[in-house]
């Protein structure tokens, strides 16, 4: 019998949502997706409970009619600069007389390593497993291995309070119950790259329109994941700005216009900023235009390198960068990147099998939280943990019978 | 079926499924109100569903309860109009009518006619009954009565003294619909007390036994010899068996004070009477004392003297 999942991005420009079909063999199977413009948010963060509210709620409502069905839970996506990670680590002696590695060992390692609390104010958002350790091997799964002792790490991101609240209390308040919060860099990352990526080791970097989200793999883990508070948006502002243009025209600009990486064709080619040479329409040098752009997306990836100081070695980075997001649609940005990162760079594509007015930059993150929210993430020797489903489900929910969130 | 347990991922940090709000706010949208006024319809239709699903079956369980009896498949049919009755006997419709009550209103096909015949045949003047529908609408009824041979004075405590009829089988009945004429002339039967039974419902007696052996000469007298027969006053036997040598019927008349017969060959017994009567000593005789016609050879009379 197939199930239906549900998957939110509330992205800075657009609240996405997609509806997803999984059959037994549990392929996917993209039933329904729709996009609404957010004004609601800034830098990644709800700023406007309402226009918030509004979008996301009518892009899940476009969906549900699309597929012509419901979503009882959602997967939601988790950005903004706010989040913070870290590794935490734990261990635990083997408690077998034969020493021979249980599932109970596992565990105790697992609490061990979460027990750190958050600061005052800050929640765990999402846990990611990094490799478990085996008397200081790595090992895939220890369960029945002859060993002493269990090391377990976790690269755990936590965030603000009042940010995670809003964000719930959008999907709660269109009668949806979150299934799992799930960092937007990871999320992109199952999508855009496969698990040889990820063993080979690769930084993926999402450009969205009010942050960057990236996420270092390594020997199949994350290693590092993080927010930077800079985007698309950013570079519009910029051009704005430094071109003393509206808003809506330093957009037009950007998409109809702007590189990332100045060219020596453009020297002396002037663009329209309006295009229909009216009153207020005027001609601005394109290099301008990409000379706005270049130092901003330099400023980003620069950050991010010194975010990523000392993890980017080269032996444990063979897959390379993989780009993706809307901004990373900006011709040359992926030049850039691997001359400021230091490492070759390149606009991820999808796997194939995805429809073409799916398989764009700025829906890495909703699919990928559909793809993520499918995989087996629990601890060796665990079942991936299943919410019933239907009306039997809703119903011992109701009379609080079974499943306690 | 999975139960979804507490982990200890959530009871050892702070996880953020503590933040979940425990109930929605108000819709903060239109689609969210949507959504919301879906939920209520599909909760009230699925309430509305139930309520149907369960008055239907009550509905049945309780007409299934009511209605015990067997599925008529023909329907209750077309009422009673008329009633074909044949009786070889006395009994009549007007009887009938009586006895089973209105049939005005009631349909052929709501009555048991098997019921009804078991209960006629029950009658002790009934010997066989037949009861069938005519369709459309006629009842039909066809009874063969018991015959009176002779009539029997009992004497009740509860219904003082009543005259009994005694068939041709040895049957007691009180009879119904005969005519005094009809029984006037029945001769009464003489027995011993202790030969009459109560029947096991106590409301009547058992055959006789003996009469299935008088009745042949008592139907032969009144349709042979009915100058003889209309003179017998009172009938009783002993042993009236024809293997029984000392078996004899003993009979009081007018003419005759004492006539007795043996339980064989009647005819013949009857014949010689007749020859008997007509002697020119016996027609003069007023009253005879006695004939004892019971020998095969002979005849044994005692002339009353003048």
């Amino acid at each position: 019998m197939s199930k239906i999942i549900g998957a939110v991005e509330i992205g800075t420009s657009k609240a996405k949502a997609l509806i997803g079909e999984v059959g037994e063999s549990e392929s996917l199977n993209v039933v329904g997706m729709a996009s609404r413009p957010n004004e609601g948010m800034r830098k990644g963060e709800i700023v406007d409970f309402r226009k918030a509210a509004a979008a996301v709620h009518s892009a899940l409502e476009d969906a549900e009619k699309m597929s012509g069905t419901t979503v009882d839970e959602v997967y939601l996506a988790q950005t903004g600069s706010h989040l913070k990670g870290q590794m935490l680590r734990g261990a635990a002696s083997v408690a077998s007389s034969d020493s021979r590695v249980d599932v109970s060992d596992i565990q105790r390692a697992a609490d061990e390593a979460k027990r750190r609390q958050p600061d005052q104010g800050r929640t765990y958002v999402h846990h990611v497993r990094t490799p478990i350790l085996l008397d200081g091997r790595i090992v895939q799964d220890p369960v029945g291995m002859i060993g002493s002792k269990i090391d377990l790490g976790y690269w755990s991101i936590d965030g603000e309070d009042q940010a995670i609240k809003q964000a719930l209390h959008v999907i709660s308040n269109y009668s949806l119950e979150v299934k799992d919060l799930i960092l937007s860099s990871i999320a992109s990352s199952t999508m855009m790259a496969g698990p040889d990526l990820r063993r080979a080791g690769t930084l993926v970097i999402d450009m969205g329109a009010g942050v960057t989200d990236f996420a270092l793999y390594r020997q199949g883990f994350v290693v590092c994941t993080g927010v930077v508070p800079v985007g698309g948006d950013h570079v519009t502002g910029d051009l704005s700005m430094g071109l003393r243009v509206l808003e809506p025209y330093a957009e037009k600009l950007k998409l109809e216009h702007g590189k990332a990486i100045p060219d020596p064709m453009d020297e002396g080619e002037d663009v329209w900023i309006i295009g229909n040479k009216t009153i207020g329409d005027r001609a601005i040098p394109r290099k301008a235009i990409t000379d706005v752009i270049h130092v901003r997306i330099v400023e980003l990836f620069e950050i991010i390198s010194k975010e990523l100081e000392g993890l980017l070695d080269p032996d444990e980075l063979k897959g390379g960068i993989l780009l993706t997001g809307g901004a990373s649609l900006l011709p040359g940005v992926e030049q850039i990147a691997g001359k400021v990162l230091g490492f070759s760079a390149r606009r991820a594509s999808f796997t194939s099998g995805i429809a073409p007015e799916l398989a764009q930059p700025e829906n890495a993150t909703v699919l990928g939280l559909l793809h993520y929210g499918l995989e087996d993430n629990s601890l060796p020797g665990r079942k991936k943990e299943e919410t019933e489903g239907g009306f039997i489900g809703k119903f011992r929910k109701m009379v609080g019978l079974g499943a306690q969130i | 079926m999975t139960k979804k347990k507490k982990t200890k991922q959530d009871s050892v940090s702070g996880s953020w499924k503590t933040l979940a709000p425990k109930s929605s706010r108000r819709p903060a949208s239109k689609a969210a109100f949507r959504k919301r006024l879906l939920g209520a319809g599909k909760f009230l239709i699925l309430i509305a569903v139930l309520t149907g699903v369960g008055g239907v079956f009550w509905f049945f369980q309780n007409r299934s309860q009511s209605d015990l009896g067997p599925i008529d498949l023909t329907g209750p049919g077309a009422p009673v109009s008329s009633l074909s009755f044949n009786s070889d006997g006395v009994l009549h419709k007007r009887w009938f009518a009586n006895w089973f009550g209105p049939l005005r209103g009631r349909s052929l096909m709501e009555l048991d006619i098997e019921k009804i015949q078991s209960e006629l045949v029950k009658e002790p003047q009934i010997s066989f009954a037949r009861v069938s529908r005519k369709f459309p609408a006629t009842l039909k009824i066809e009874l063969r009565e018991r015959k009176p041979v002779l009539r029997i004075c009992l004497r009740s405590k509860s219904k003082g003294e009543q005259t009994w009829l005694v068939s041709n089988d040895g049957s007691l009945y009180t009879g119904t619909c005969y005519s005094n004429a009809s029984i006037s002339h029945l001769p009464f039967l003489n027995i011993k007390s202790h030969l009459l039974k109560r029947n096991s419902a106590g409301d009547g007696y058992q055959k006789l036994e003996g009469i299935p052996a008088v009745a042949p000469l008592l139907e032969l007298a009144r349709s042979e010899y009915p100058g003889f027969y209309q003179n017998w006053q009172i009938v009783s036997y002993q042993r009236p068996y024809d293997d029984d040598p000392g078996a004899h019927i003993h009979i009081k008349s007018a003419k005759v004070r004492s006539l007795r017969f043996s339980p064989r060959n009647y005819d013949a017994q009857l014949r010689r009477l007749k020859y008997l009567l007509y002697e020119p000593d016996f027609r003069r005789t007023k009253v005879v004392d006695s004939i004892d016609l019971s020998h095969e050879q002979s005849v044994f009379a005692k002339l009353t003297p003048s």
